[in-house]
């Protein structure tokens, strides 16, 4: 089958490597997202939606 | 955002503020649909732990522990935990997205359409159609069945987000979403097959791909059905059963990412010292252990929403059920980080640890967290008090000493076995050679197991008595709340700057401010796409190299395909459920290879479909099977195993003594085999013909040994020959009924 003599040959073992800046990369985005003092009160603010099954806890976009 | 802007946004959308209520009948029928199918499964379990304590327990062909084993598992991961996801999912949704579900007759087509499965699943399997897959045993009609009921769940619920009132998703919604999506996935690349009769097929994959798929699927399914979305379900009940919120909503985000990051590659740790590639199996290890962080992670998160109000788990037993359930969650997650580690592996894999570990994780976490829901939602719906609370305090209690018998005994179990089976004496020979005495040890363990799921059985009763009482006292007619809410903006409008917090809003202000994420928050579509685009792609990268790089499984020359007659053996084997207590895999670790032979390689499984590796050996291994004993040994085994080994605890197999080989399914069996690219040869034209010769070759041998005559049309037949085959290919001895493989092949195989 070509296609597997194709990826046998094609040496993608470095390919781990790059997958692994990758993945960090991502990590550290999604840290930053979450951990920026910034959206603090956002947080906080939707840590409270299970409590409230009546009221949405942000029912329209800001600034209507 | 602060409240003094959104105050006047409030006035101004109050005009137009849809009324709705929420769908709780739904939620009533899947909570009592667990709390039977819970019963069901549970009593399953007790009664295949009798089994194994006593054989004689095998009472029918359609009772033995073969087929019951998939029934129990199927039972309560499916059914039980499956309806109580749902119960669950079906009462968070429409409150946090304060929407009612998109359709009920969607919701109505989804319970009634699972409960069927359920139904044809607890016919099939003690009929012996099996798909011989951990977790996946049922065969293609009911899968199906399985894919379209759950694109049915899936099209409800992200309807549900679509029509939401509420802008932002709430964590537990993400990890719902992602668990419908995967289950999804891993569902159907894991049965794709091809139907060789109405209740039977082939898996698509063969030997080690076969492996690697059912392990992905496998793991996952522990993932993705008992983990996300349960903890889906922790992030909404806990602080509901607390009445605070969650101790760090920033941690639950960190939590779900990283776990759908990585649950995904954890697979390959099934299949530690087997046949599959030693890079796949150590990259399965590195992402098990990196998963113990984000475990725990969630776990402390959970426990710590209780910060302050400690004092109320004492008097509230749902809080006591939620605090048990997360604690399993802890334990669980830290044991199956170590259980991963290679060299932890070479003890426990095939021992009972493994059945230990599982049982951890699911009597606590997904069993209590169950009770817990149930016995919180039990009051809310059907509009009264919960009818005894010292009766919910005494399951606790029952199932909590059920859980810590059941665990310690198995446990024991385990670890006995393992030492037993790798342990040498003095002269450098196996200090227990007869595989029976490692098992007979373990008679004691396993009465106390049965002695443990009865207890948590017996609270299970109790369980479903208190809410049946409640549901009892439920008004003449149930009250319909009637919500409030206004509908979403169509689309999404930035948010106005806070100064002296955001950056201004140049190119780079935006990006820091997040502006693109915001709105990337109110797209559920594209985020199901782009999670799916993950796990795809992290499963592709895995699995697909042992598909395309030939180093992966070397072809070994004198593997040829089963004989028909073997190939109907085979189909016996999977039909009894024989996998489930002989593995067919041959470690190389020295206490293995003197006790079974050669160790097993890639390249023999080249035409299994599907594979047959096992994982428990109850009984010993039996990939070298073939040749060991004589033919007369097997049908007397059969007939009754303790006839020649007093100790063993295999059910009898008389009924495969009795029963006729139906020769006519034969051709269409090699056929489908055919057809996966196995070259049968001449097989392809006349099967039946050839499996009537060798046939009829084995019963002359039974016959001349004094097994009796007559044979050369029973079943047992062709389980024999299938036996004698076992293992044979590689010594140059093997059977063979087609042509040679064209493929190049190195000799004799890889390590």
């Amino acid at each position: 089958m070509s296609l597997t003599e194709l990826m046998s040959g094609a040496n993608l073992d470095g390919y781990a490597q790059v997958s692994l800046l990758l993945f960090l990369l991502a990590f550290v985005l999604v840290l930053w997202r979450v951990f920026s003092p910034r959206f603090k009160s956002t947080y906080d603010k939707a840590a409270r939606m299970p409590l409230d099954d009546d009221t949405p806890q942000t029912p329209r976009t800001r600034g209507e | 955002m602060s409240e003094s802007q959104s105050a006047p946004a409030g006035s101004a959308a109050a005009a137009r503020l849809e009324s709705f209520s929420y769908d709780d009948a739904i939620v009533r029928k899947f909570l009592f649909a667990t709390i039977l199918w819970g019963f069901v499964g549970m009593l399953m379990g007790v009664i295949i732990a009798i089994q194994m304590a006593y054989p004689e327990w095998n009472l029918a062909p359609w009772l033995t522990f073969g087929r019951l084993r998939p029934l129990h598992t199927n039972a309560v991961i499916f059914a039980f935990a499956g309806n109580a996801i749902f119960t669950g999912v079906y009462y968070s949704t429409q409150r946090l997205l304060k929407a009612r579900m998109y359709s009920d007759g969607l919701s109505t087509a989804h319970f009634w359409g699972w409960q069927l499965i359920i139904v044809a699943a607890a016919i099939t399997l003690p009929l012996g159609y099996t798909q011989a897959k951990e977790y996946a045993e049922l065969e293609w009609p009911i899968d199906i069945a399985i894919a379209v009921v759950w694109v049915i769940f899936g099209v409800n619920f992200v309807g549900t987000m679509i029509k939401r009132r509420e802008r932002h998703l709430y964590v537990a919604l993400w990890f719902y979403l992602a668990s419908i999506i995967t289950v999804a996935i891993l569902h159907i690349f894991n049965n794709l097959s091809i139907p060789a009769g109405p209740f039977k097929s082939y898996s698509i994959y063969a030997g080690v791909q076969d492996a690697f798929m059912q392990w992905w699927y496998g793991h996952n399914a522990v993932a993705f059905f008992l983990t996300t979305p349960f903890l889906g379900l922790m992030y909404y009940f806990m602080p509901k059963a607390a009445e605070g919120p969650v101790f760090s909503y920033r941690l639950s985000i960190l939590h779900f990412w990283t776990l759908v990051f990585m649950y995904i590659w954890a697979g390959p740790h099934h299949l530690h010292y087997t046949a599959l590639p030693e890079w796949a199996s150590t990259l399965g290890m590195v992402f098990s252990v990196m998963l113990w962080a984000p475990s725990w992670g969630g776990m402390i998160n959970g426990l710590l929403t209780l910060r302050g109000g400690w004092h109320k788990v004492a008097d509230d037993p749902i809080l006591k059920f939620l605090v048990i359930a997360l604690t399993g969650y802890g334990m669980s997650t830290f044991e199956g980080p170590m259980l991963s580690v290679k060299a932890v592996n070479s003890l426990s894999h095939y021992t009972d640890w493994t059945i230990a570990h599982v049982h951890s994780g699911a009597l606590t976490w997904n069993g209590f967290l169950t009770f817990g829901m149930i016995y919180w939602l039990a009051p809310r719906l059907f509009q009264t008090e919960l009818y005894s609370k010292k009766l919910m305090n005494t399951h606790f209690w029952i199932a909590t000493i059920g859980v810590v018998l059941y665990i310690v005994s198995i446990y024991s179990a385990g670890v006995t076995q393992g030492l037993m089976w790798r342990a040498f004496d003095e002269t450098g020979r196996l200090q227990y050679p007869d595989f029976v005495e490692t098992v007979a040890r373990l008679i004691p363990m396993y009465w106390v197991r049965v002695v443990g799921g009865t207890l948590y059985l017996t609270g299970v009763i109790l369980f479903a008595y208190n809410i049946l009482k409640t549901w009892a006292k439920r008004p003449v007619a149930y009250e319909v709340p009637v919500v409030q809410a206004p509908a979403l903006a169509k689309h999404y409008i930035p948010e106005p700057m806070r100064p002296g917090i955001d950056v201004p809003a140049t190119a780079w202000g935006r990006f820091v401010n997040l502006t693109f994420h915001r709105s990337w928050e109110r797209a559920p579509v594209l985020f199901a796409v782009l999670t799916t685009v993950a796990v795809a792609v992290a499963s592709l990268f895995e699995i697909i190299p042992t598909f395309l790089i030939k180093s992966n499984v070397p072809t070994i020359a004198s593997v040829k395909p089963y004989t028909p007659l073997e190939l109907a053996g085979r189909d016996i084997y999977i039909r009894e459920g024989c996998f489930n207590c002989h593995s067919q895999m041959i470690r190389p670790l020295r206490f293995e290879t003197e006790r079974y032979g050669e160790y097993s390689k890639p390249g023999e499984s080249v035409y299994e479909h599907p594979f047959l590796w096992g994982s428990r050996r109850i009984g010993p291994d039996l990939a070298r099977e073939g040749g060991a004993k004589s033919n007369l040994w097997h049908l007397r085994h059969f007939t009754n195993p303790r006839d020649v080994n007093a100790k063993s605890i295999m059910p009898a197999y008389t009924h495969i003594i009795t029963n006729d080989l139906d020769f006519d399914v034969i051709q269409k069996r090699v056929d489908a085999m055919a057809m996966l690219g196995v070259p049968y040869g001449d097989a392809v034209n006349r099967a039946p013909a050839m499996a009537r010769e060798q046939a009829k070759a084995i019963a002359a041998d039974l016959a001349a040994t004094g097994g009796g005559n007559g044979f050369e049309t029973k079943e047992v037949t062709a389980l024999i020959a299938y036996m004698q085959r076992l293992g044979r290919d590689i010594q140059g001895s093997g059977t063979v009924a087609a042509k040679p493989n064209a493929a190049p092949a190195p000799s004799g195989g890889q390590p």
